[in-house]
């Protein structure tokens, strides 16, 4: 029996060995970390190479908590407060790549959270206007987007309503689950213009959606992939 | 004073135990979501499987330390009871980081060794108690049985008056009983004595200070809104059906499928939640034109385009958006039917208030299938929501997530119910790829097909927006001139309409899909079963139509294609898709290989063990019937619910008459031969035979009978089969006196253990093959037990020790 316990608690500990130890090995390999990242971006399907580029040279590692900084490369989402979360790389390029996006493009993004997508769109030369519910994410994705240099018009407001002022615009990116398509994004949309939205069931799973408005007006939808997303708030906070 | 005593202790911590287990059930389902409630099942057990091989392990004590055991194992129950939802809480998992945390696996590891903690220390408890009444260890059981029975009534009541945390207290209060009980069978015990008092208090302690705060997943509904600008949670109901929450949210809005075209603004809504989900969306009094107006741009009001409908059923009515649709669409008598009478209780505002003042409401609290058949009354509408079942589904209560509501049979008793050119109308959200709306149309076209064949070419329409499908059946059919107001309607809201007779090819302008996959359903539907079974069995996952033998319309993968769904491109969508059932299978390895490694390895060292097949076939006999006793309860409970149409009283009527019929049972086998064992199990076997092929048709012909005689029937149909269920576990104990004690060790964990593997194993067989299957199931293993016991073969050591 004795041995059989110290055979446990050897076996214990070397799970514990196994768990990453945040702070170890971090810069030295954050680059090679996020070429094999986009590696396997591409590998799955992504091929616009200005997406690529661009995730290719934002340092992702900085939009997520520094406990986290570790997983930053892994392609799954991680939680960085507030309840919210950084997507999963795929995701991210999956949805830019949607947009077609280009250089002076002007984007509307809803929900900057931690500011990798903006800053995705940024290093592509997008125009981006970026909306965050949360006062204290809205402030430190700004923060973090200045210290990198990238230039993202940001606010702190109610994503349902878009960028009244600023629109319309080429592309709207929406980066948290809506319950329905709210009505302004789409009148904010140029003809020609694209809309991508994760809906659907608000607390389930939502249908990545593509919204596109034709050069007379006319919308239509198109459903893409399945996904999961922190719900679009309303309101201010 | 010791003869009494001794059995009700164990009565007691059984109490506890099982009181534990369901709140546990309940806790997992609000916190996470309802398939970690089977880790509720599976820690239990486990618990009990581990004290059986550590026990057999320690080998041969004397009597006076089992007396000893027998005390302080009901102590240290009881003080375990106390504190270890205190170690869980400080001990936080996070399951949505499991796939790439470790640590998360490491405290889920930790989670599990200190739930199953408490079922360890009342299984020595009954062990001991069963060891120490080795002539009539059917007292002992018994009184587990009854103890067990007490267990879960006390809990189904205490969640009326307590909130899930709160009745912790409970199990913890059951325990300080026994505790303070089985003290009185030892002499000289004051120490135990003053301590079983002072566990009490602590148990009553607890309700002051629970111990356990709730922390739901921040990916569930409640946490989500209530982190909304100036939300504001403005009631809170706990009952068994679910804990219930209402959050008042300015920035809340509820609109399943919303049209892109609509341009207005949105009325206030309160947000409803059962166990942390959304559950539905009450309008606020005094918003009742921008109400009617969203309502009208949503896709549930499709059949109300046909024109006027005067009587409408609403199924499954959280939250009362449907029944204000109905309302605002010019009917007269809507009948909304809900289970939670604390969904309708805060759906009761303003205009609703006043529409059931004025006759134009009424509320049914209660099960939409019982309802349906008992009413003599028609309506021009029936309505299924999208989310109509969903509260009830999740509330937490069942122990497999069984619906009624999208059967076949369901669907036909639906139809049954429409006036002459009456529409039954069922919105869904559109999964991707599509999966539920696909099922809801080939069950809607078999249900018709039923009831009049002639009518699936002509009785079908299928609407879907951005989100949702909405498939209208009319057995009468649906007209041209209706055709086209539907297509009007349609076109204005930026609807498609996928199908509706006539249609030769799929017209698809606004909501595109990557292949027309709702217009080839209705198409395969139409032109035959054959057709609709070929139609089905090509498609990636299963959406064939279910019945009320396998109330799953919610499943879809098929395990067997797993391998090949995720080897293609597109497995990357199952971890979204099919959760709940890879999860399943996850458990279930988990549990084989816990189950191995608990019990057959430390076997394996035993030299007594090694030396024939006697053991072998101990814990053969005790691992089945362990099997049969689990597989035969959990599907009583899934056809009985059906019957009693309220998971509450299935519960508390299946659940405690099982267990008090199998005590009785356990009982008066103290008196039956020992060699009649075997017969006891081939009369089990033939029981559970009958009832296999017999059980759904008699519930269907009870259903609408009056509740009290639903209920009685219920128990007459319990009450052969779990007495003798009762019987088979203590006589093979029986069969053990006089032999090394390790023997009732491995007994018992073999039983614990069967039970671990069973739990998941028999929620997959009701899964891919139906109820029926797992009464089979369950006759086959006590015709196994049966042939062990023919043989005489539960002799374990052949010398007396």
């Amino acid at each position: 029996m004795l041995l059989n316990s110290r055979r446990l608690l050897l076996g214990l500990a070397w799970l514990a060995a196994a768990v990453p130890v945040p702070g170890q090995d971090r810069s030295a390999t954050h680059e090679g970390r996020r070429q094999a990242m986009v590696d396997l971006i591409e590998h799955r399907g992504v091929t616009d190479s200005a997406t690529l580029a661009a995730m290719r040279a934002v340092p992702r590692h900085e939009f997520v908590p520094a406990d986290q900084a570790d997983r930053a490369y892994a392609d799954h989402p991680l939680p960085i407060g507030y309840g919210q979360t950084i997507s999963q790389p795929y995701i991210v390029a999956y949805m830019t790549e949607i947009l077609e996006p280009a250089p002076r493009m002007k984007v509307l993004e809803i929900g900057t959270g931690s500011g990798y997508q903006a800053a995705v769109l940024a290093e592509i030369g997008c125009d981006v206007y970026t909306v965050e519910i949360f006062g204290a994410l809205a402030r430190s994705a700004r923060e973090r987007l200045d210290r990198l240099g990238l230039h993202v018009t940001s606010r702190h407001g109610d994503g349902h309503f878009g960028w009244s002022e600023a629109a319309p615009f080429d592309a709207v990116i929406v980066t948290a689950a809506a319950g329905y398509i709210p009505p302004a994004l789409v009148q904010q949309l140029k003809p020609g213009g694209r809309l991508v939205i994760p809906v659907g069931s608000v607390y389930g799973v939502q249908n990545l959606i593509l919204v596109e408005k034709d050069l007379d007006g006319a919308t239509t939808t198109r459903n893409l992939l399945p996904v999961r997303f922190v719900p679009m708030l309303s309101g201010l906070r | 004073m010791r003869q009494i005593a001794r059995p009700l202790a164990v009565a007691f911590i059984s109490a506890g135990s099982l009181a534990f287990e369901l709140l546990l059930v309940r806790l997992f389902a609000i916190e996470h979501f309802y398939h970690f409630a089977y880790m509720a099942v599976g820690v239990a057990m486990l618990g009990f499987g581990v004290t059986g091989t550590v026990v057999a392990l320690a080998g041969q004590v004397s009597h006076t330390v089992t007396l000893r055991l027998f005390l302080w194992s009901s102590g240290a129950a009881a003080a375990a009871f106390v504190l270890v939802p205190f170690a869980v809480q400080a001990t936080s998992v996070d399951p949505t980081q499991l796939a790439w945390d470790l640590n998360q696996w490491l405290k889920l590891a930790a989670v599990y060794l200190l739930l199953a903690l408490p079922f360890s220390l009342s299984a020595v408890t009954i062990l001991t108690g069963l060891t120490l009444a080795a002539a009539r260890p059917g007292y002992i059981y018994g009184a587990s049985f009854l103890g067990s029975g007490v267990g879960a009534v006390a809990c189904v009541v205490s969640l009326w008056f307590l909130s899930p945390v709160r009745a912790l207290a409970l199990p913890a209060l059951l325990a300080s009983f026994g505790f303070a009980v089985a003290a009185l069978t030892v002499e000289r015990a004051h120490r135990a004595r003053m301590m079983a008092l002072a566990m009490m208090g602590a148990a009553l302690l607890t309700l002051a200070v629970s111990p356990w705060r709730l922390t739901i997943s921040p990916y569930k509904g409640l946490p989500q809104v209530e982190a909304y600008p100036d939300a504001q949670r403005v009631a809170e109901q706990s009952s068994p059906l679910g804990w219930t929450v209402a959050v008042a949210a300015p920035a809340f809005r509820f609109a399943p499928g919303l049209s892109l075209g609509f341009n207005g603004a949105f009325p206030q809504q309160t947000a409803l939640f059962v166990d942390g989900a959304i559950a539905g969306a009450v309008p606020e009094v005094g918003s009742d034109a921008e109400t009617s107006a969203v309502l009208d741009w949503l896709p549930t009001s499709l059949p109300y385009s046909l024109g006027p409908a005067e009587r409408v059923l609403i199924v499954g009515s959280a939250g009362g958006l449907e029944v204000y649709n109905a309302l605002a669409h010019g009917a007269t008598h809507t009948t909304a039917v809900e289970l939670n009478p604390d969904l309708v209780a805060l759906s009761r505002t303003g205009r609703l208030m006043s529409a059931e003042r004025d006759g134009r409401l009424v509320w049914v609290i209660g099960d939409a299938r019982g309802y349906v058949a008992r009413t003599r009354q028609s309506f021009d509408v029936i309505v299924l929501p999208p989310a109509g079942s969903l509260g009830s589904a999740t509330a937490g209560v069942y122990g497999l997530a069984e619906d009624f509501l999208h059967t076949i049979e369901a669907y036909g008793e639906y139809l049954n119910r429409l006036t002459e050119d009456g529409t039954l109308a069922i919105t869904r959200w559109t999964s991707l790829p599509p999966r539920s709306s696909i099922r809801v149309i080939l069950t809607a076209a078999e249900a018709l097909r039923r009831l009049k064949p002639e009518s699936v070419a002509t009785g079908l329409v299928v609407a879907r927006s951005w989100g949702t499908a909405t498939v209208l059946v009319r057995p009468a059919g649906f007209t041209e001139s209706e055709i086209e107001s539907l297509r009007a309607w349609a076109a204005k809201r930026l609807f498609d309409l996928d199908w509706y007779p006539g249609l030769s090819e799929p017209a698809i302008r606004y909501n595109y899909l990557e292949e027309p996959t709702l217009f080839l359903a209705v198409d395969a539907a139409v032109r035959g079963p054959n057709s609709s079974r070929r139609f089905s069995a090509d498609y990636a996952f299963d959406v064939a139509p279910v019945s009320d033998a396998q109330p799953y319309p919610h499943r879809f993968l098929r395990i067997s294609s797993l391998v090949s769904l995720l080897s293609s491109d597109r497995g990357s969508w199952l971890p979204f898709a099919e959760w709940g059932q890879i999860a399943l299978v996850a458990t279930l390895v988990q549990s084989v290989l816990l189950a191995g490694l608990l019990m057959l390895v430390p076997a394996a060292f035993i030299r007594d063990v090694r030396s024939g097949t006697g053991w072998l076939l101990l814990v053969t006999y005790f691992g089945t019937i362990g099997m049969a006793y689990l597989a035969a309860e959990i599907a009583a409970i899934q056809q009985l619910s059906l019957l009693l149409g309220h998971p509450v009283y299935a519960v508390a009527i299946v659940l405690t008459g099982f267990l008090a019929s199998s005590g009785v049972g356990s009982i008066c086998s103290d008196r039956w031969a020992q060699s009649t064992t075997w017969k006891v199990c081939t009369g089990l076997t033939v029981l559970l035979v009958v009832l296999a092929f017999t059980l759904l048709s008699v519930v269907h012909m009870l259903q609408p009978i009056h509740l009290a005689l639903r209920a009685a029937a219920g128990v007459i149909l319990i009450v052969p089969l779990a007495f003798l269920m009762g019987a088979p576990f203590p006589m093979g104990i029986r069969s053990l006196t006089g032999r090394q004690r390790s023997g009732v060790a491995w007994a018992w964990a073999a039983n614990g253990f069967m039970s671990v593997v069973t739990a998941p194993l028999a929620a997959l067989m009701a899964l891919e093959l139906g109820s029926p299957a797992l009464l089979l199931l369950a006759a086959t293993a006590y015709a196994v037990a049966a042939v062990i016991g023919r043989a005489g073969q539960l002799r374990y050591l052949a010398t007396p020790r």
